[in-house]
């Protein structure tokens, strides 16, 4: 019961005039954020915090927290919309998210991935308060083996999301592993491909080469000639706004296994809430009894991940409150928020600052509620964007994206790569290359091979860790089942067709 | 309600002072007479940064004029100080240099872009963070001592963590090993936060590490701190004995930040720049706000521009032998 | 009749992908060469035109085939920078190029896209050529980006045996007006951004990449392009507190 006296505690801090307007300022500031492309989460918090030195405490961190979640609602429409994946969470929801918009059906895909999110967003909140200590075992039980695993399992996930030949998805993931290695080496601090160019010594960023691949390339593919039949046909197919029963029946249980993965995912410290979101779309797309519509506008490849991302999103508060450790740079952020308020978090600070916990508990509940009274209505106004003519639509796209990528290290250069990577971009589309694969096997290479070599540094070169760890072996068998499925009937079709070939 | 008159007055004030400095800028032609940047080379939340905007955010009442924390992230702080090290020279160009960016990275990269003893000038030393000595809960050694005859019996089995090349704690790391004369593996984690995680968690055995991030998990038990490696005791975690109590005298480190200009700034500038970082010093609140992070605050003979110089001498000196080069 | 009209057909487009992949094999040199002549006129550091020239020439034509008898007589001398890209990136190219004039490419797309990324491959191979390697039992910083390196070369090559063995779509066509325009406005507003600030910037780069488009209406643009201007003007700055200048630095001071 004590739980329910401390979550009373929490919505009576929560509900305070001033904590409900830090809330909805969050929610509004974290949703614009999220629709701006380019524009990271990182870079706003840092951007916002000293603002927060005026606040009390509990209200800046209910504020920096809805800019936390409220990009993640909002991420996902800049993905759906125009293609623009603005965060790694994101980047499924864009694959069958776009596709949906393509055939008039953007309402439905924005609306359910809100709703889907709220879902999530709730079921994972009372999770926080009622298992959140006892799941903190779990973020700790995760060494380095384990992360390795993990990540493995990850890239096999970015495998089997790739609607086309499995041979170019690993090729893909190889790139992006590749590109995840430009800039600093963490072990020994040695600069890695980056030619003397001050910028790439901390590596590309995720923003500019995603703005690159997936925005720049877009807009430059849309003006090739014979494009704009296609852009007209969408612009006139534009149907309801809201998804129908069958859309909701069909993306029920898909939120309710996103939510279960992402809420797991979460916890983890350090790239659990990336994997999340892509293991939820590899399991509807494993599980559908028609693979073959995701990655052509199913809506459970919305459904699943963004329920999933936004699960993620609350849960990975959990190490932050019981541990006091921050489990990614957002977080750690929030710990500086709190530092620079005199907090200083650490596994104490549940039973020390009750009035900040359980506030921030019951605020994000208040904060998911008001996203999706915002989001809602919103549906409308973003479906209506689509209608601007694309004459004038690219530049005003080229112009955020170029401002977004700019501000997110006021650096030039940054921008110009983004622009290469568009040309890149522009070349895997004509050579049917997907570049989901390869942002996600940006986003996970480092933490795949930091914690490789951690692991076996700290094994001193005993590569048989990985198997005898029992999580890190159960992760790489189901990683090991989960390629062969994927690649077995790829192989057997190719087989056919040789076959098929000779006999002609 | 409180506060929100207070950022109310706040905004007024700042806005006639902004309108005055409109009016009349050939009148007050006194430095400054508009807002000051200034560059921390880590990102906001961090020890660095939370000692800059604590000391600015009193200076900027002191000197009339915002001051704006621009922090810019990258390759252990260098990128940012390369680019403070080129900014014009005018005094509206400032940053909060630390051990790393203006000591340990002389003998870490060699290809540094700036010196720095040659492209800055010194303006006033703001606050340092004690290091300690950490270890997981359940290693074996009690006390300082058996640490040290622990780790130098078993160094190639035990596991020391820190958060990157060239972070404090991967550098004070490294000046302890070289004092016990020993070559223990060390993993690399991204960020202090990863790290004591690790270390929570049991999977490393020790690390080195600012007294602000270590305070709450020594105080919960999940970690235990073995020594301190400062002179005198910190308030905050009374009970951690001083290197030189626990019988490891040779180290001293912490983790220093101090306030830098470009080469060529004026005398002038540097002077009332130093006087007013003088001033949030002595500042009650200031004072308390610092000590709250464990900070150790300079003693008045150290405030001077001439002793932030010593001091960077020094630094460069005490590394130069520990570190070696990255590439 | 229809064969041999059909492999001639091949055999002219084999020569043009021939050539193609042979200024591929030179793609890293030319760049130097181009980037190296912004020294001349005091752009960045590096090696004047001429040097780099020289050094790539003679790297190409002599220095590698030297080093490859010096490596097969037992000799273990350290290459330079130059022999080594001839080495690793330039001939295995130059080799494929040449072995695709004798080849029946049944799938373009995938055979060239294969063979480009091969390159990509080769390239980063030899960019972490430099790198430490294994170190006793822990990775040095060159072990990773040569293991993968390595994996994308085998990928890619399967790629590429793909286009030749199955057959699949040609080469699609590309269009050059969209992506200059587009990556024009994206440089301008790097290059601009920090000199003239944000209003400026915003609104000659919208207007440059709007340029890309043969639907555009100049007048239509102009406005939407000067709407959008003030709207970031207000929106980055004030709303979101980004750090960011807004007018060129000369009127300001």
């Amino acid at each position: 019961m004590d739980i329910f006296a401390n979550l009373a505690h929490g919505f009576a801090v929560a509900l305070s005039p001033i904590n409900l307007l830090m809330c909805l300022i969050g929610a509004l500031v974290g949703t614009l954020v999220g629709v701006l492309p380019g524009i990271g989460t990182i870079a706003t918090v840092a951007m916002l915090l000293p603002i927060t030195f005026g606040l009390p405490p509990v209200g800046a961190l209910i504020m920096l927290a809805g800019i936390y979640y409220g990009a993640q609602y909002g991420g996902s429409t800049t993905s759906i919309l125009v293609n623009i994946p603005g965060e790694a969470t994101s980047v499924v929801t864009a694959i069958d998210g776009h596709q949906m918009a393509k055939q008039g059906r953007a309402g439905p895909a924005l609306a359910i991935a809100a709703i889907g999110s709220f879902f999530a967003g709730c079921v994972a909140t009372v999770l926080i308060a009622v298992l959140g200590a006892p799941l903190t075992k779990l973020a700790l039980a995760f060494g380095p083996a384990e992360y390795f695993s993990l990540m493995v399992l990850g890239l096999i996930f970015a495998v089997v999301l790739a609607k086309g030949s499995v041979l170019k998805a690993i090729a893909m993931i190889v790139f992006g592993l590749l590109l995840s290695m430009v800039g600093s080496d963490i072990e020994t601090g040695a600069s890695r491909m980056a030619f003397n160019i001050p910028e790439l010594a901390d590596g590309l960023g995720f923003a500019t080469v995603a703005m690159g691949v997936f925005g720049f390339a877009e807009i430059i593919r849309n003006l090739d000639a014979g494009a704009e039949m296609n852009r007209d046909l969408v612009q006139q197919k534009i149907t309801g706004l809201m998804p129908t029963k069958k859309d909701l029946i069909d993306s029920t249980p898909p939120i309710l296994r996103g939510t279960v993965l992402g809420s797991i995912l979460g916890i983890l410290p350090g790239g659990g809430a990336v994997i999340a979101s892509f293991a939820a779309y590899t399991l509807e797309k494993k599980l559908a009894k028609d693979p073959k519509r995701f990655g052509r506008g199913a809506i459970e490849g919305v459904a699943a991940p963004e329920s999933a991302n936004n699960a993620a999103a609350q849960t990975s508060f959990i190490p932050l409150l019981t541990l006091g450790i921050p489990p990614n740079a957002v977080m750690a952020l929030m710990v500086g928020a709190m530092t620079i308020h005199g907090i200083v978090p650490g596994p104490q600070v549940m039973q020390k600052q009750p009035d900040l916990v359980w506030g921030m508990i019951a605020s994000m509940w208040i904060g998911n509620l008001m996203l999706i009274i915002i989001n809602l209505p919103l549906v409308g106004i973003w479906v209506r964007l689509l209608r601007v003519p694309y004459r004038l639509m690219f530049p005003s796209i080229v112009i955020f994206c170029a401002i977004g990528i700019y501000s997110v290290n006021n650096a030039p250069v940054d921008v110009i790569l983004a622009g290469v990577f568009g040309l890149v971009g522009y070349w895997l589309i004509k050579h049917d290359f997907e570049p989901a694969p390869l942002l996600l096997g940006m986003v996970l290479g480092p933490l795949m091979e930091e914690n490789l070599r951690r692991a076996l540094l700290i094994s001193r070169g005993d590569w048989s860790v990985f198997l005898t760890r029992p999580l890190s072996a159960v992760l790489l068998a189901i990683s090991f089942g989960l390629l062969l499925l994927t690649v077995l009937p790829a192989l057997r079709a190719k087989r056919d067709e040789v076959f098929t070939e000779s006999e002609n | 309600m409180t506060s929100i008159r207070a950022l109310a007055t706040g905004a007024c004030a700042a806005a006639i002072a902004s309108l005055c400095a409109f009016v009349a800028p050939s009148e007050a032609q006194t430095y400054p007479t508009r807002g000051i940047t200034m560059i921390v080379p880590f990102a906001a939340g961090g020890p660095t940064d939370v000692i800059s905007r604590i000391v600015t955010s009193h200076m900027a009442q002191t000197l009339g004029q915002s001051i704006i924390i621009e922090n810019v992230v990258g390759a252990g702080g260098t990128t940012a100080t390369t680019r403070a090290a080129r900014a014009a020279n005018d005094g509206y160009t400032l940053i909060t240099g630390h051990m790393g960016t203006h000591a340990a990275s002389v003998p870490l990269y060699p290809k540094l872009a700036y010196h720095p003893e040659k492209d800055f000038e010194p303006v006033a030393l703001l606050a340092g963070t004690p290091i300690l000595i950490l270890a997981r809960k359940d290693f074996p050694p009690k006390d300082l001592k058996e640490f040290v005859a622990y780790v130098k019996a078993n160094a190639e089995k035990v596991n020391a963590a820190h958060a990157g090349v060239g972070s404090v704690s991967h550098v004070s790391c490294e000046l302890l090993h070289s004092i016990l004369d020993i070559k223990p593996v060390g993993v690399p984690f991204n960020g202090t936060g990863p790290a004591m995680n690790a270390l929570v968690a049991g999977q490393v055995d020790y690390m080195c590490d600012q007294i602000v991030n270590a305070v709450p998990q020594i105080n919960a038990g999940t970690i235990k701190a073995y020594a301190i490696a400062t002179p005198e005791r910190n308030p905050s975690l009374p009970n951690v004995p001083t290197t030189i109590e626990a019988g490891l005298p040779n180290f001293q480190a912490q983790a220093w930040n101090a306030m830098f200009a470009p080469k060529g700034t004026s005398p002038a500038i540097i002077a009332s720049l130093n006087a007013a970082v003088i001033k949030a010093l002595d500042d009650e609140t200031v004072k308390k706000r610092l000590l709250e992070l464990g900070s150790v605050i300079p003693a008045p003979k150290d405030r001077t521009p001439e002793a932030l110089a010593t001091l960077v001498k020094n630094e460069i000196a005490k590394w130069s032998p520990v570190l070696k080069p990255a590439t | 009749m229809a064969e041999t009209m059909g492999h001639s057909a091949t055999a002219t487009r084999n020569t043009s992908v021939a050539i193609g992949f042979c200024l591929l094999a030179i793609v890293p040199q030319i760049f130097e060469f181009i980037w190296s002549i912004g020294t001349i006129f005091g752009w960045g550091a590096g090696r004047g035109p001429a040097t780099v020239l020289i050094s790539h020439a003679t790297a190409l034509v002599a220095g590698a085939p030297a080093a490859l008898i010096g490596a097969a007589g037992g000799e273990t001398k350290k290459a330079s920078s130059e022999v080594l890209l001839a080495l690793i990136y330039s001939y295995p190219i130059l080799a494929v190029a040449i072995v695709s004039l004798f080849m029946t490419i049944r799938s373009a797309q995938d055979y060239v896209g294969g063979v480009i990324l091969m390159a990509v491959a080769l390239f980063a191979l030899w960019a972490s050529s430099d790198l430490q390697g294994m170190r006793g039992f822990s990775f040095g910083a060159g072990t990773a980006p040569r293991m993968f390196g390595g994996l994308l070369v085998a990928l890619s090559a399967g790629i590429a045996l793909t286009g030749l063995l199955t057959d699949g779509p040609g080469m699609s066509h590309y269009s050059w007006r969209g992506p200059l325009f587009v990556m024009a406005g994206i440089v301008f507003f790097a290059l601009a951004i920090r000199p003239l600030g944000l209003v400026v910037t915003a609104f000659a780069s919208f207007m440059i990449a709007a340029t890309g488009s043969n639907e555009t209406r100049w007048l239509e643009a102009a406005v939407v392009g000067a709407c959008l201007t003030l709207g970031c003007a207000i929106l980055f700055p004030y709303v979101l507190g980004l750090p960011m200048p807004m007018f060129p630095r000369f009127l300001v001071q």
